[in-house]
């Protein structure tokens, strides 16, 4: 059909409205340039060079694997790109290399210190080291991703869930809509947390189990809003118009009734990221989120807890999940607002 | 009627609202008065800028997206924009009550009508003690039978002719000054339309009701109202005593507007349609 | 052309569920349409009136194949059109359409007029290109006197008789014989309804339409119709020619109806 791949001028409406309230337009910027910068933290924060020249020949090891015996090592494993730095044998070979501008990786503990870690933010590690010497501050972008990219998978699997199976039960009706229902409700009274800790055991945390068991519960209060509005406007009369001209059921519901039905979605998503991003936090913290050592605010948050003499660590995992909130909040909010513009007129 | 200043005077009420680009006055110039006792009908089609117009004298109007440009509008010899917040409210039901086109909507579905209506006696006449009494009287008067009984349904389980008596009684439980009608019939079946209009005739006569009604139907207006006010794209084109405007309309809408219904029994064949460039022709320029 | 009648409906009957109870077992039926029986000639306009709730809607639906008959007939052509499959349905939609009351509702809000036009002809004709098929919607709007101009709008750029008009041209899309016109003014302004009435009557002319033409008000009714129907309580308590009907009215509801009319003195 000619012209659903253009948006409408009512969504077109829609986006003009939104820029139009600053608060939600610069979070949205702020939060989308800093999930897209953080696309990129192997190239901010990494132990490994961006760039490396030794022997006359270049390396990219942030981007590639080289054994030590590249470099006149003695092992077929990875370098330690540090202490490499400063070995003879580099220096002698005129070695240089090039560090992103922060040169730790979220995973690698620094224990070249002379001092037992956490140490306390300084030139080196500006937001500190935890407990075990890893950089705060690598561990918060990179943390960072995995926490965006888990959110919005989160959001995509959902909201996919939720459209289809309420959009089936709201369009079918009767005994369908009956039949799916209870088996919603049967399948919502699962506990989460139990479903999550019992498939970790079986199969083993990673990051796929914990997006699939998520999303397998956050899609069904999605649902009930699809179920609501499939339910309203199978009956409304473009749609009895539709049928009179002879559509079949794939272009009534992809072409009549899903483009309106997807207001309420739109504006729910936004939240959805939030609880995303909650979820896998309050996972991380409780242990039972992604395996260590992955990259993670929870586990920031958990160490920072036990150890609250080295408030850096607490501190920087709290401001990140709050300005992260409060960010997505904004975002929400101003969708929200921009679905329903009469919130905005006065009576008096 | 009574003499003396009129119960309701506009001025040269002009009402804007944003467009697509500049404001767009949905209501411009406009001034009528109403005398104590008298029967107005405001006809014009939608988008015309009647029910702006009839929601505005009551400050009903959200602000924004609403700007009021210029204009008065005194009520009872007071000014409407001057009230403070306690007087605005008073005068809401209390001196000017809506009846609005959609019964359905225009209930609340979760309330039984008794406490919808007494929440209006509760708010204009706080010198009522038997609530109940007056719920009952109020909703005897609109014609409802076994008052006592039908005042303890929820909306829904009143038909559409008796969801707009309910609010008829509801109105008129207020004792307002002055009632104002929008399209009360338009959506009800054309038998409960006719009922629903002899029933406000009824209670004019009764109660020496102040009504202004708002239509799109020239048909209903004729032995209803003593004066008619046409209005066309915000402007009044055509203002008089009923009978002299249906028999000699001197504007070529109000003509235009007369002619387009289809009449029972009339020969069949093409009804007559509005020529706007026409009557856009003959409108006096601003 | 033989004497079969266009439309014939015998003793039709349709009856919807009532569920009560906590197991939504259905305790009993309303009777929207409870046994009507009648034939539409090719070429005229059958009246219909009643008020809401007489199941003058249900009536014309069922005609169209929308929902399923609970007993009796529908024929068209002679042919039995009784509660098609979907599939069945299909090519007598190029025959049969329909023109509904609420022009506010009956377009799709994210839809261009020229995908709502062009609907019919991309499920009836789906070899038809691109640009054939803009250029016949384009004709159909010129048809019910639109501007090619608008093809690329949205129904809410467009005022009620406008979008009325849209539906029309939607109907017309597929060049059918009979159009159930379901209180197609009703919700529209006296002068508009004018208009609309006018275009359906020219349509008639010259495309040789035939038409069931649903309304409450018998004025209009009485207009645009051959002969009319009155429908009361799901049963038709009337059918007469129009003229006769509004000189001599046999039903007390009839008479109520024609009584209701308002008039200008």
């Amino acid at each position: 059909m000619e012209g659903t791949l253009t948006p409408s001028p009512l969504a077109r409406d829609r986006w003009r409205r939104f820029r139009r309230i600053p608060r939600a337009h610069r979070s949205l910027w702020i939060l989308g340039g800093a999930f897209v910068l953080s696309l990129f933290s192997d190239l901010i924060a990494n132990d490994r060079p961006l760039y490396l020249a030794y022997g006359g020949r270049h390396f990219f090891p942030a981007f590639k694997f080289y054994p030590e015996t590249s470099f006149g090592g003695r092992y077929g494993t990875e370098p330690d790109y540090h202490a490499l730095r400063e070995s003879p044998a580099f220096r002698a070979g005129r070695g240089w290399m090039l560090f992103p501008p922060i040169p730790y990786g979220p995973i690698r503990s620094n224990l070249d210190r002379p001092d037992p870690p956490p140490h306390a933010p300084s030139w080196g590690h500006w937001l500190g080291t935890d407990s075990i010497g890893r950089d705060v501050l690598s561990r918060l972008i990179h943390g960072f991703r995995v926490c965006m990219l888990f959110a919005l998978a989160l959001v995509a699997v959902s909201a996919v869930l939720g459209i289809v199976i309420g959009g089936v039960q709201g369009y079918a009706g009767g005994r369908v809509d009956i039949t799916l229902q209870r088996l919603i409700e049967i399948w919502a009274a699962l506990p989460f947390l139990y479903v999550l800790i019992l498939l970790g055991s079986i199969y083993g945390r990673s990051f796929s189990i914990l997006l699939c068991v998520t999303a397998a519960f956050q899609w069904i209060g999605l649902s009930y809003y699809m179920r609501g509005e499939f339910y309203r406007l199978r009956d409304q009369t473009f749609v009895v118009a539709s049928r009179a001209l002879g559509a079949g059921h794939g272009r009534i519901i992809f072409q009549q009734i899903l483009p309106n039905a997807l207001g309420p979605v739109i504006t729910i998503l936004p939240f959805t990221l939030i609880a995303g991003i909650g979820t896998l936090t309050a996972l991380d913290f409780l242990g039972f989120g992604l395996p260590p050592p992955s990259p993670s605010w929870g586990e920031l948050l958990q160490q920072g807890l036990k150890q609250l003499y080295c408030p850096w660590i607490a501190f920087s995992a709290v401001a990140a999940l709050f300005t992260t909130l409060m960010l997505a909040s904004f975002i929400g909010e101003g969708v929200r607002e921009v679905f329903d513009p009469r919130s905005k007129s006065r009576y008096d | 009627m009574d003499q003396g200043p009129p119960l309701l005077r506009v001025q040269g009420l002009t009402i804007a609202f944003p467009g697509d680009g500049a404001p767009v006055e949905a209501v411009r110039d406009v001034s009528f008065d109403i005398a104590r006792g008298e029967t107005v009908a405001m006809v014009g089609e939608s988008g015309s800028g009647k029910s702006v117009t009839a929601l505005s004298l009551a400050r009903l109007l959200p602000s924004p997206p609403a700007e009021f440009r210029s204009g008065k509008i005194l009520f009872d010899g007071r000014d409407v924009f001057a009230l403070a917040p306690p007087e605005l409210r008073s005068l809401r039901g209390g001196g000017i009550a809506y009846v609005f086109q959609e019964p359905g909507t225009s209930l609340n579905p979760v309330f039984r009508v008794d406490s919808q209506i007494a929440e209006a006696i509760r708010l204009h006449r706080p010198g009522v003690t038997d609530i109940d009494a007056e719920i009952v009287r109020s909703l005897d008067l609109v014609g409802i039978r076994d008052p006592a009984l039908r005042m303890r349904d929820y909306p829904h389980q009143l038909s559409g002719g008796m969801q707009q008596r309910v609010m008829i009684a509801m109105a008129l439980a207020c004792q307002p000054k002055l009632l104002v009608a929008d399209e009360p019939t338009t959506a009800l079946d054309v038998t409960i339309q006719k009922q629903v209009m002899d029933l406000l005739k009824e209670l004019r006569s009764r109660l020496a009701m102040t009504i202004l009604l708002i239509t799109h139907n020239f048909g209903i207006v004729s032995d209803f109202a003593d004066r008619v006010l046409v209005m066309y794209r915000g402007r009044i084109v055509e203002q008089g005593p009923t009978r002299s405007v249906l028999r000699d309309p001197r504007h070529p809408y109000t003509r235009a507007l007369i002619d387009c219904i289809p009449r029972l029994g009339a020969k069949p064949g093409r009804l007559k349609t509005i020529d706007h460039a026409a009557i856009q022709a003959a409108l006096p320029h601003v | 052309m033989s004497d079969t009648p266009l439309i014939e409906v015998r003793d039709l009957q349709v009856h919807f569920p009532v569920l009560a109870g906590v197991l939504r077992r259905p305790a009993g039926a309303v009777r929207a349409v409870d046994g009507v029986s009648f034939a539409i000639p090719r070429g005229i306009t059958m009246g219909l009136v009643g008020e809401s709730g007489s199941g003058k809607t249900t009536l014309g639906r069922a005609i169209l194949n929308l929902l399923r008959v609970t007993g009796g007939r529908v024929r068209f052509e002679g042919r039995d059109i009784t509660n098609l499959s979907a599939g069945e349905a299909r090519p007598l939609r190029r025959r049969m359409q329909a023109i509904f009351q609420d022009p506010f509702n009956s377009l799709n809000p994210r839809l261009t007029i020229a995908q709502i036009v062009g609907e019919a002809l991309e499920i009836h004709f789906p070899k038809m290109r691109r640009s054939e098929r803009r250029d016949e919607v384009a004709r159909l709007l010129g048809i019910v006197g639109l501007e090619p101009s608008h093809l690329d709008r949205y129904p809410h750029e467009f005022s009620g008789g406008q979008r009325q008009r849209i539906g029309i041209a939607r109907a017309l899309a597929v060049k059918p014989d009979f159009i159930v016109c379901d209180e197609p003014v009703s919700a529209l302004d006296v002068s508009v309804q004018a208009q609309i009435i006018n275009l359906l009557q020219d349509l008639q002319d010259e495309f040789g339409l035939t038409y069931l033409f649903i309304a409450h008000d018998l004025a209009v009714v009485e207009h645009i119709s051959d002969h009319v129907l009155v429908m009361y309580q799901g049963k038709i308590v009337e059918s007469a020619a129009a003229d006769e009907l509004y000189r001599t009215p046999s039903h007390d509801y009839t008479r109520r109806l024609l009584d209701a009319v308002p008039t200008i003195a």
